[in-house]
């Protein structure tokens, strides 16, 4: 059990000191967001430049994922928050390429980190707070706790709480929780390929690699990394909207300079 | 003891409870966001938006010129179906006048030929007459002279006109 390494967490790295007692962890999460944020950067950049009225088959891509994410915002949040579009884009490139990167087992996934994914969540929180008191100014936005009843109030302010927390868990604990199977399947394939070749004598068998961990978890890999990256990304995705966008309800009159702000 | 000492500690590196990492993921993912605004959302976005109004002002203008070509198209053969009929007038009419002129050439030619074959009878009419009073005269010296050689004394021709012009008709009709 000792040598199973489940803490496919942050690990610290090293830390620089404030103040005295103030220390900044940096932990292996930090290279993981890094690594993430100057590939996006530069995939952007790429995808980014050199857009032409006639495209070619890559701008036609981009165009078609770029058309897809706005025509995805606009259906959830409506046309009026069309604005959001760009950060909801942004927040499913970080979630899916924070989940991949584990895939290459040399930095954890940092969404198996979850200050990265309570970090988001509350990112949205406080877009629903602005949207709302935006919309019915501070003290409605305050009122708004007590509705439909004052007795609600606690409840209310829970469901405040909770709903930061439960984006932030159930993002971590899909990939963290992915990530230790993993781990534990790598095990026991591990212990599997020993048994096997237990007949053999301990000095050439500790010289067989554990081959029946080559191909059976690339399988998982597609699940666990790909397919719930994937899903994970798009749930937070989604959700974020889903929030946001009713905390800026469509105004009464369809009014048309909301269009101009995206 | 030993083992939940353990566990906690293997818990907590599992959560990794440490908010200098949020501040980083918050920094990175604005960072991001900017970034991607201006590199990648914002220009694709734009790009596609004045595509499709380019499109839209294509349809638009096309639409537009096919209906003026049709306009047009209506007004040309309009304008030829005009033209046909009044081509047609100008041919029914020239036609017509050359009808009529043939007419009145006809009319004057027989018109003047009558008068040029009236005008001769009268001619032949008037010179037979002269002819006539001419011959009458001769005639009645003539006969003048024969009665009164015959009877041997003077015939007077005065006193005897109505025996002589008597004759003289007696002869013509004769003839």
């Amino acid at each position: 059990m000792d040598n199973l390494d489940i803490g496919n967490g942050a690990r610290k790295l090293f830390g620089i000191r404030l103040f005295g007692s103030v220390e900044i962890v940096v932990t292996t999460t930090w290279i993981s967001l890094l690594i993430v944020t100057v590939t996006l950067i530069l995939v952007g950049w790429l995808a980014g430049r050199k857009l032409t009225k006639r495209p070619g088959r890559f701008q036609v891509i981009v165009e078609k994922l770029v058309t897809m994410l706005y025509n995805l915002v606009e259906q959830t949040m409506g046309k009026h928050n069309l604005k959001y579009a760009p950060y909801i884009g942004t927040l499913f490139l970080s979630s899916f390429f924070c989940s991949l990167i584990g895939m290459l087992q040399v930095v954890p996934s940092a969404t198996g980190d979850l200050m990265v994914t309570l970090g988001w969540a509350l990112i949205t929180s406080a877009l629903c707070w602005y949207e709302n008191i935006r919309n019915n100014g501070f003290l409605g936005f305050l009122k708004g706790f007590t509705e439909p009843i004052a007795v609600m109030t606690p409840m209310n302010i829970i469901s405040e709480i909770a709903q930061p927390v439960s984006m932030a868990f159930r993002h971590f604990g899909n990939v963290a929780g992915g990530g230790v199977l993993t781990s534990i399947i790598y095990a026991a394939l591990a212990s599997l390929s020993t048994l096997v070749f237990s007949f053999l004598p301990d000095k050439i068998l500790s010289m067989i690699p554990p081959v029946f961990q080559v191909g059976v978890p690339a399988f998982l890999s597609i699940y666990f990394d790909l397919f719930s990256g994937f899903v994970q990304a798009f749930v937070f995705c989604l959700l974020t909207m889903v929030y946001v966008g009713t905390a800026n309800p469509p105004p009464a009159v369809p009014a048309e300079t909301a269009e101009d702000k995206s | 003891m030993e083992f939940f000492t353990d566990f906690t500690e293997k818990f907590e590196s599992f959560i990794g409870v440490n908010f200098w990492t949020m501040l980083f993921a918050w920094i990175n993912i604005l960072i991001l966001y900017l970034f991607l605004r201006k590199l990648l959302f914002r220009p694709v976005k734009n790009m596609i938006d004045s595509r499709q109004k380019e499109v839209d002002t294509m349809y638009d203008e096309a639409e537009a010129s096919r209906t003026s070509a049709a306009q047009m198209k209506e007004e040309y053969e309009e304008k030829l179906k005009q033209v046909g009929e009044e081509s047609d007038q100008i041919l029914k009419n020239a036609v017509r006048r050359a009808q009529l002129r043939e007419e009145e050439i006809l009319k004057d030619a027989n018109e003047k030929a009558e008068r040029t074959l009236e005008r001769a009878n009268e001619q032949v009419a008037l010179e037979k007459k002269q002819a006539m009073n001419e011959v009458k005269d001769e005639v009645s010296d003539i006969a003048v002279g024969i009665a009164s050689a015959v009877i041997g004394r003077d015939v007077k021709p005065e006193e005897h006109t109505a025996l002589i012009d008597d004759f003289i008709r007696n002869m013509g009709e004769d003839k």
